[in-house]
């Protein structure tokens, strides 16, 4: 007979309800947090980890806090832990952009005791609509250092066993545009990690410590079998590929970024030596945000389903030089951070995706297309800020065309903003929220379409920012597919008089008065095949439906008749 | 002499209910002519429909359809620009690292998807009026486009609803007889996507539900029945036949929702009013959580979500559970890291289990209980059938080889798997939303609730189990307990403060006169009106609300003070905390009640029988955690009020198996139900 709850069945229990625990805090978050970017846009993502900072349950939102949670546990253990300073009742916060992603991004971490012992911590890390800085909404094209994109919060304790230092909320509230939301988030976030210790400490209570450090070991082996067995299925080889991305806000140069991906039976290496050193603007991320890249590419290249947890990564190595966009070191800015993180992925996307046709689809929108627009309700004349991130077009697969109006990879659970709250909340017009005709994305599979979202502006004067990366380098096609269509704003004035249009990539604090219209614009995806092969069946259905119009099926989809 | 009809997956389910007791009866469900399978058990059960009083009906022809896209060809008219809100949804992907994901395609193809210009502002100003000048156009469309029903949604319509009722009027002068549906009449609540959802999917089932509900009144009433046939719905209250065909999506989850405010009706009557309800039936075990006699009723539902797929929108009022795909035929499977997984692939009533024996080779639940020996073999299937040792022997090989464990070991695993996959269901509707369930009893119905009640008890700590009489066509009795009910939302953002007052109750008196017109329209009996308030509130600025009981009369600054008391605690058990910030009613809620005459459980006749007389026999059963024992073994039939024994020991009839742990105590109640205490051991 094996020990009290060592038996397979109580492991896989346990196991489960360590998973459960990630669902939970997840939703308390969601539940409980005072700003649209959380509650609908779910920006945010919550974990456990054991002990030794090893990620045990994650409830994302979004893929881009893959590697986070856990980068930031073993940063307070590294910090506090050495000098005996982590104790029952602690909380602590972070918005290291350097250990994360970019200083919107704060996060909260619970160390969870047992019967006096350390046994693991409740995370979790979520976008706060405003950190200070030099605009609204703290992300901005325009930065040349992180001293500009808001107030810095280095690990440190927010919750002193169990009294609140209100000195510290204090001097966070002054140094933030919008202290009532955003406080509120805090406690939204300590809620969600008291859940999630909480849960944690019944299951202790419930089947011991042996039991329990059996399993939370057991889980991260177990991730690391399944995602093993289908590391062994994946092509052998080396593949590269290279990309551009638009530019870092500050000049017109594109810069170059590539990677070499090395498949073995029990190995994933990745390199990107040779990508643009560490840039003016704020397109740069730090190493942290570099693997947790790697880890979404990777998880999706073998393993989506399982619960992702430290022992999925083992067979992962990421290779990278120092001070490159993707490894930035401080005091480099980094609020557009995820423009680069994206580029990362949709490297090694885009070097296995024609060798892996059934998991991966020609290349997409890309860019979140987040944009902030600041201004006042025209009904109660509040300052408001409208953050959010935009849907756009997936690339085609081997076999289908690809999904329209979705948001990007590097989002997932994340809704959009209902128009009929927009209006109510921002006292903006949404004046059309369609799917658009650009030209891009023909092939045999079509690339899914983008949006065009136009906003009216009713109040006397607003600003606008946002940072729409594939603008000059739309999405590619594969297989013979043609590339997609770009992600644009364009800004249609109230008193335009024709001439030329006003188009930007990445608009920075752009004017707009009363009448003035934004539109901002998605990509649609890459095609996948050669447009000549499309069936007359498909093409028929396309014209019905709109999706091209007769004009695009004779002019991309046919052969042109030779000159006569 | 009252009549319930419940139509479900494999079986329709009837119950009776006159001066002499209750009857039952169960025939085949018969798709896709459900009303044929309702007439035969009628038959079956040797009813004459013109001694029934009132008839209650609960049907999965709307589900059915849904989930089988076997709908109306469905159009959508829309706000010019927003014809592609159906479509790009919200734009979500569970499937967070699936780069291979589907997105759930639209129920209405986009070139039936045309737009008018009109426009009005979130406060329901009329900014730009409707231009009805081209929708003759696009009705002469639809018409070629042979579609059968046609779903509006505006912009704002839910604030007001001027527009969409010009084109509804217009639409139905120039095709009477297409089946139409204006967003605002089946959801009064924001958010465009969801609303139009509602609208779509109430449009798609909206011919077939009718064209059911005419058949289904027309042959009950040649069959004799006086009465109009009351139809069940997924708030835990019955329509009436033109409530039903108005309001269609309405009866999305009518089978769980009886179940459910059976198990309330119940509580009330034996003085159990805090309830977890669950009901476990062959394909999926769905829970609820009563409080005070009641369930929470809520408008979150969404048809075939889960963990991967964003699944569809319904906004109507669904009785809020949790539903999970374990049940008697959850398949159990072994993963590629040699983890046993339970469901929620089921085997279904083909092949079924591998005990049936009608090729199914895939170890289920039932297979694990039969191992166990919980069930009886010689009442397997009703008795009708021994089970198949050889093709379980087979089935078990396949994972005996995989796990390396003995067949009674992976059994026993099987068990707990199930076990723990439903423990974290009852976990979600108690102790997440900051219930505690020591203050609950369990009551387990369905055909497998009984057998595994006690073992989950015992793990979520509840005090008590209850298994009401009847308990494999509990459901359908549920429905004998239903009064007539009807939910009216309305989105209506209002700061909950003194001078706010005068506001609100204007707000629930104009809903309550359109919730009584619509009642009385439909046929409630106008004299039997019972109308309550409720609201979903929220701290401003947070989007998630609570739903608060708000008291009867007219509001004054004291109620709105004590309504914020009753807001701050909620909010306080559900989410953790309280927050010193302003308090938002975001939804108005009416619920419009007429109680039907409703007869409570019978007293149960004695015999005097000794409980030896019971007793059929004993037999190795395999109790988990509380080891294997030679458990007494009685015939539940013969099972008497007042009788009452301490196990190991099953109680088992043809149609239920009540397993009880060692030490544990069951006694009968005078209705027939049998109560378990879990705290003696």
């Amino acid at each position: 007979m094996k020990p009290h709850h060592q038996d397979t069945f109580s492991q896989e229990i346990i196991k489960n309800a360590l998973v459960a625990i990630g669902d939970e805090m997840f939703e308390a978050m969601a539940r409980s947090s005072m700003s649209p970017i959380i509650y609908e846009v779910l920006d945010y993502s919550v974990g456990l980890t054991d002990r030794n900072g090893d990620l045990i349950a994650q409830g994302n939102g979004t893929t881009v806090f893959l590697g986070m949670i856990d980068a930031l546990v073993k940063h307070i253990i590294e910090k506090f832990g050495a000098n005996d300073d982590i104790h029952p009742g602690d909380v602590f916060i972070s918005n290291d952009p350097y250990f994360g992603t970019h200083l919107s991004d704060v996060a909260l971490a619970k160390p969870i005791f047992f019967n006096d012992a350390l046994v693991g911590f409740a995370v979790n890390k979520a976008h706060w609509v405003d950190v200070g800085g030099m605009v609204p909404g703290s992300f901005t094209p325009s930065s040349t250092e992180i001293f500009q994109e808001g107030l810095q919060i280095p690990t440190m304790k927010v919750i002193d066993r169990g009294s609140t230092l209100q000195s510290v909320l204090e001097l966070i509230s002054v140094n933030i545009r919008m202290p009532k939301e955003s406080i509120g988030d805090l406690w939204a976030g300590v809620a969600a990690n008291n859940v999630g210790a909480e849960r944690l400490t019944r299951l202790y209570e419930k089947y011991g410590v042996e039991a329990m450090d059996t399993a939370m070991t057991g889980l991260l082996d177990y991730g690391e079998k399944m995602i093993a067995a289908e590391l062994k299925k994946l092509p052998n080889g080396v593949y590269e590929a290279e990309d551009w991305i638009d530019d870092d806000g500050h000049g017109d140069t594109p810069l170059r970024v590539c990677v070499r991906v090395e498949v073995s039976d029990d190995k994933f290496t990745v390199d990107f030596t040779g990508s643009a050193p560490q840039a003016l603007g704020p397109i740069n991320h730090g190493r942290t945000a570099l693997v947790a890249a790697v880890r979404t590419i990777f998880k999706a290249l073998t393993n989506p389903q399982i619960p992702a947890n430290g022992g999925c990564f083992r067979a992962m190595e990421v290779i990278c030089p120092e001070k490159t966009i993707f490894t930035a070191e401080r005091p480099a800015p980094v609020s557009t951070y995820w423009e680069t993180m994206l580029y990362a992925e949709d490297l090694i996307w885009k070097a296995m995706a024609e060798h892996l046709p059934d998991r991966l689809t020609a290349g997409h929108v890309l860019s979140v297309c987040a944009f902030i627009l600041s201004a006042k309700h025209p009904e109660t004349d509040e300052d408001v800020i409208l953050v959010q991130p935009l849907v756009g077009g997936w690339g085609a697969m081997q076999h289908k065309d690809g999904l329209n109006g979705q948001f990007s990879v590097a989002d997932g659970e994340t809704y959009n903003i209902p128009v009929e709250i927009q209006e109510a909340r921002y006292g903006v017009r949404v004046k059309q929220y369609a799917l658009h005709n650009e030209d891009g994305g023909e092939g045999k599979h079509r690339g899914g379409k983008g949006v065009y979202l136009d906003y009216e502006v009713l109040c006397d004067e607003a600003n606008f920012s946002g940072s729409f990366g594939r603008f000059k380098f739309p999405p590619w096609g594969a297989a013979g597919g043609a590339k997609g269509s770009s992600n644009y704003v364009e800004l249609i004035r109230a008193d335009a008089k024709g001439g030329e249009r006003e188009i930007y990539g990445k608009p920075s604090q752009v004017k707009m008065r009363k009448g003035d219209v934004v539109r901002c614009v998605t990509a649609t995806g890459g095609g996948w095949g050669n447009p000549f092969e499309r069936s007359e069946e498909a093409l028929k259905d396309d014209v019905q439906n709109g999706y091209v119009t007769p004009d695009q099926a004779a002019r991309l989809y046919r052969r042109p008749r030779a000159a006569e | 002499m009252r009549v319930a009809t419940d139509v479900g997956g494999t079986f329709t389910d009837l119950v009776c209910v006159d001066d002499n007791g209750i009857r039952i009866a169960k025939s085949d469900t018969t798709p896709p002519n459900f009303e044929q399978g309702v007439m035969n058990v009628v038959e079956l059960g040797g009813i004459d429909p013109s001694d029934v009083s009132d008839f209650v009906h609960g049907t999965t022809v709307v589900i059915n359809a849904l989930l089988s896209r076997r709908g109306a060809k469905t159009a959508l008219i829309t706000t010019q620009g927003f014809r592609d809100v159906l479509e790009i949804a919200r734009g979500n992907r569970p499937d967070l690292f699936n780069f291979a994901f589907d997105k759930p395609a639209p129920f209405v193809p986009r070139y039936l998807r045309r737009e008018l210009v009109e426009r009005l502002d979130y406060l329901g100003r009329v900014v730009e009026p409707v231009n009805l000048d081209g929708l003759d156009a696009i009705v002469g469309d639809f018409k070629t486009d042979g579609v059968e029903a046609v779903a509006i949604s505006f912009l704002h319509a839910y604030v007001n609803p001027v527009h969409e009722l010009a084109v509804e009027a217009r639409i139905k002068e120039l095709w009477p007889e297409v089946s139409v549906i204006a967003s605002h009449k089946v959801c009064g609540e924001w958010r465009e996507y969801e609303r139009t959802s509602t609208a779509v999917l109430s449009a798609y089932v909206h011919p077939l539900a009718k064209d059911y509900l005419a058949s289904l009144d027309d042959k009950m009433s040649a069959r004799g029945l006086s009465s109009k046939p009351l139809i069940m719905r997924s708030n835990g209250g019955v329509a009436t036949v033109d409530g039903a065909r108005n309001d269609p999506i309405s009866m999305v989850e009518s089978g769980p929702a009886s179940g459910v405010l059976g198990a309330a009706a119940l509580g009330r009557q034996i003085g159990a009013p805090n309830l977890i309800a669950l009901d476990i039936g062959g394909t999926t075990a769905k829970t609820a959580l009563i409080e005070d006699g009641s369930a929470k009723i809520t408008t979150t539902y969404k048809i075939e979500w889960n963990r991967t797929n964003p699944g569809y929108p319904i906004k109507t009022p669904v009785v809020d559970l949790v539903e999970i795909g374990n049940g008697g035929g959850s398949i159990a499977w072994v993963d590629k890291g040699d983890r046993l997984h339970v469901g929620p692939q089921s085997a279904g009533s083909q092949p079924g289990p591998a005990a049936y024996g009608r090729g199914g080779d895939s170890v289920t639940t039932t297979d694990a209980n039969l191992v166990l020996g919980r069930i009886n073999p010689d009442l397997f299937l009703g008795g009708a059938q021994k089970p198949d040792w050889e093709s379980v022997d087979r089935a078990f090989a396949k994972l005996e080889d995989k796990l390396g464990e003995k067949k009674e070991d992976i059994a026993r695993g099987v068990i707990r798997i199930a076990n723990a996959n439903m423990i974290n269901a009852l976990k979600l509707v108690s102790l997440n939303r900051g219930y505690d369930p020591r203050d609950f009893a369990l009551i387990a119905f369905g055909g497998g609730g009984a057998m595994h009640a006690v073992a989950l008890a015992e793990e979520l700590m509840t005090p008590k189990v209850i298994i009401p009489v009847n308990s494999s066509v509990f459901s359908a009795w549920g429905m004998l307990m239903c009064d007539l009910r009807r939910d009216f939302l309305k989105t209506d953002v209002k700061v909950l403060e003194a001078s706010a007052c005068a506001a609100i109750e204007e707000g629930y008196q104009s809903l309550e006169a359109h919730a009584r017109e619509t009642c009385l329209e439909e046929g409630m009996p106008e004299d039997a009106l019972r109308l309550e308030r409720l609201a979903d509130m929220r701290y401003a600025g947070q989007e998630h609300t609570v739903k608060i009981s708000l008291p009867s009369g007219a509001m004054t600054t004291s109620t709105l003070e004590g309504i914020s008391k009753n807001f701050h605690a909620a909010h306080k058990r559900e989410y953790t905390f309280e927050l010193d910030a302003p308090i938002e009613l975001v939804n108005f809620h009416t619920v419009v009640f007429a109680d039907v005459d409703k007869k409570p459980l019978p007293v149960l006749p004695t015999t005097g029988r000794a409980l030896e007389e019971a007793h059929k026999g004993r037999r190795k059963v395999d109790f988990d955690d509380c080891g294997v024992h030679d458990a007494d073994i009685y015939d539940l039939a013969l099972f008497e009020p007042g009788m009452a024994l301490v196990g190991p020991a099953v109680l088992e009839d043809p149609t239920a198996t009540v397993v009880v742990s060692p030490g544990k105590r069951v006694e009968m109640d005078a209705y027939g139900n049998l109560h378990i205490d879990m705290r003696a051991s």
